[in-house]
């Protein structure tokens, strides 16, 4: 059974990422998808926080990977294969190191890199409305 | 003696490595693109990875281009984070493999700490400005945009950064929107040239202390352009050149307004900039300008130390070997992003 969330401003954002945050287990790989603009990475930044992240999330666009720690000292990554141009770059970077770590990832723009997704993710989708709300399906 | 510190940068996506002499720079070697020439076209095929092709041709023609024999070198430096852990460790591995086999130290550097750093690399036929410390860098990259305090070669601290897409990114996502090619910061700065600045006018975010956010300006962009497109289906051919320079102006103002705050309440008047973005020719005038007004020494490298080089891991790594700071052959890369 799939949650949806209607988000309207930033403050419905904290609900829908608690309860997906609840929903990760560790070692998930949690995809999302959505156009540019759709709000992606913050998002994650609101799930990680809600994970007790240290650090600070930002778009990991230009990094492919931005890694942060837990205050338990779990390590998560966040990834973005938006400036991925073809699958033998993240074989290249050595995406496998990254995905069966037993660490949770975050990956934003999936769909650049289909074939190397596993099968067992948790997908998020964000879809902006022309009213500038959001939905969240997850 | 001389102080001679190999490079090598791996870290994100070029290869290069670089020759640094007492402070003076020797080579500087970026793969993709001196390397086809000095290397006579050939480039072995030695792995299927990326940087694992380039890295021992690039490490070659640096070598070769500074003049020097390998015997010659004091250290290799190497940097060790953040960056893709898959690339950094072709450069790591490659590093500890050269410096074992001359019986030489290894030198870890950090990346961020290297973009700072890359305002001290010296020409060998004129003496370069540097700034006196402490001063202020505003680091601006594609994947970066932070204030850094700046204690001494090898004490800094970062006091601001963005809180979500850095001001790289902004240029080129927004130049996605309009439908301008990837990296597209380079043609906004172009486009913008001929464009009025004071057009139109996007949202800049309310930050408390030194921070940065810019993904709600890209945001405001998209909503703004969908808004538009609506009315006007060639809005954006029609005000290119306005668009172009209203959203520089914009991303200009927010870097520039917490540098700024961050000088005055600090009371420091020494400023720098490093990374790709302070390669964008609107930041290098407006920065300018603002420093004749604030009474500013302004500091701006050369656009070849701005972007991923190894030139500046290896000024690094000088500093750390006058600093006596070697790296051990267990040290294993990172990708988290600390300085």
């Amino acid at each position: 059974m799939n949650d949806t969330f209607h988000i309207k401003t930033l403050h419905d954002l904290p609900l829908a990422a608690a309860k997906l945050a609840a929903k990760i287990n560790q070692g998930d790989i949690v995809v999302l998808y959505g156009t540019m603009g759709a709000g992606k990475t913050t998002f994650v930044k609101e799930v990680c926080q809600c994970m007790n992240v240290v650090d600070t999330v930002n778009s990991p666009s230009y990094a492919i990977v931005n890694e942060y720690s837990t205050k338990n000292g779990q390590t998560i990554y966040h990834f973005d294969f938006y400036r991925i141009k073809n699958v033998i770059e993240a074989f290249d970077f050595g995406y496998e190191d990254y995905f069966y770590s037993g660490n949770t990832c975050f990956v934003e723009w999936p769909e650049r890199v289909a074939e190397i997704m596993p099968d067992d993710i948790v997908a998020v989708n964000i879809q902006l409305q022309n009213d500038n709300t959001r939905i969240i399906t997850f | 003696m001389s102080i001679t510190i190999l490079g090598i940068e791996s870290s994100c996506d070029d290869t290069s490595a670089a020759v640094i002499r007492d402070g003076v720079i020797l080579s500087n070697v970026v793969a993709g693109q001196d390397v086809h020439i000095t290397y006579g076209g050939v480039v072995p095929e030695l792995a299927s990875r990326a940087h694992q092709q380039s890295v021992v041709p690039v490490v070659d023609a640096a070598i070769k281009a500074a003049g020097i024999d390998c015997s010659e070198l004091s250290a290799v430096a190497f940097t060790r984070g953040p960056g893709l852990l898959g690339s950094l460790l072709v450069g790591s591995s490659f590093a500890k493999g050269l410096a074992r086999a001359l019986d030489i130290p290894i030198i870890d550097v950090n990346h961020l700490q290297a973009h700072v750093l890359a305002l001290f690399i010296q020409q060998p036929d004129k003496k370069t400005d540097t700034p006196r410390f402490p001063f202020l860098c505003l680091l601006v990259s594609g994947g970066n945009s932070q204030i850094i305090l700046v204690k001494s070669e090898l004490d800094m601290e970062v006091i601001g950064q963005t809180i979500d897409d850095a001001a790289g990114e902004a240029f080129d996502k927004c130049a996605k929107i309009m439908g301008l090619p990837y990296p597209g910061g380079p043609l906004i700065d172009k486009y913008a040239l001929d464009g009025d600045a004071t057009k139109f006018e996007f949202a800049k975010p309310r930050m408390e202390g030194y921070n940065y956010s810019f993904s709600g300006l890209k945001t405001s962009f998209l909503y703004f352009l969908r808004d538009r497109l609506i009315e006007n289906p060639d809005f954006i051919q029609q005000n290119l050149a306005d668009l172009c320079a209203s959203l520089q102006k914009t991303i200009i103002d927010i870097l520039l307004n917490k540098l700024k705050k961050a000088a005055k309440d600090l009371n420091i008047n020494q400023i720098a900039i490093a990374g790709g973005v302070s390669a964008n020719s609107g930041l290098r005038n407006v920065l300018t300008q603002m420093a004749v007004k604030q009474r500013w020494e302004v500091f701006i490298p050369p656009v070849a130390y701005t972007t991923d080089n190894a030139a500046m891991v290896a000024i690094t790594g000088y500093y750390r070997f006058i600093a006596g700071q070697f790296a051990t052959y267990d040290m294993t890369p990172f990708s988290r992003t600390v300085i």
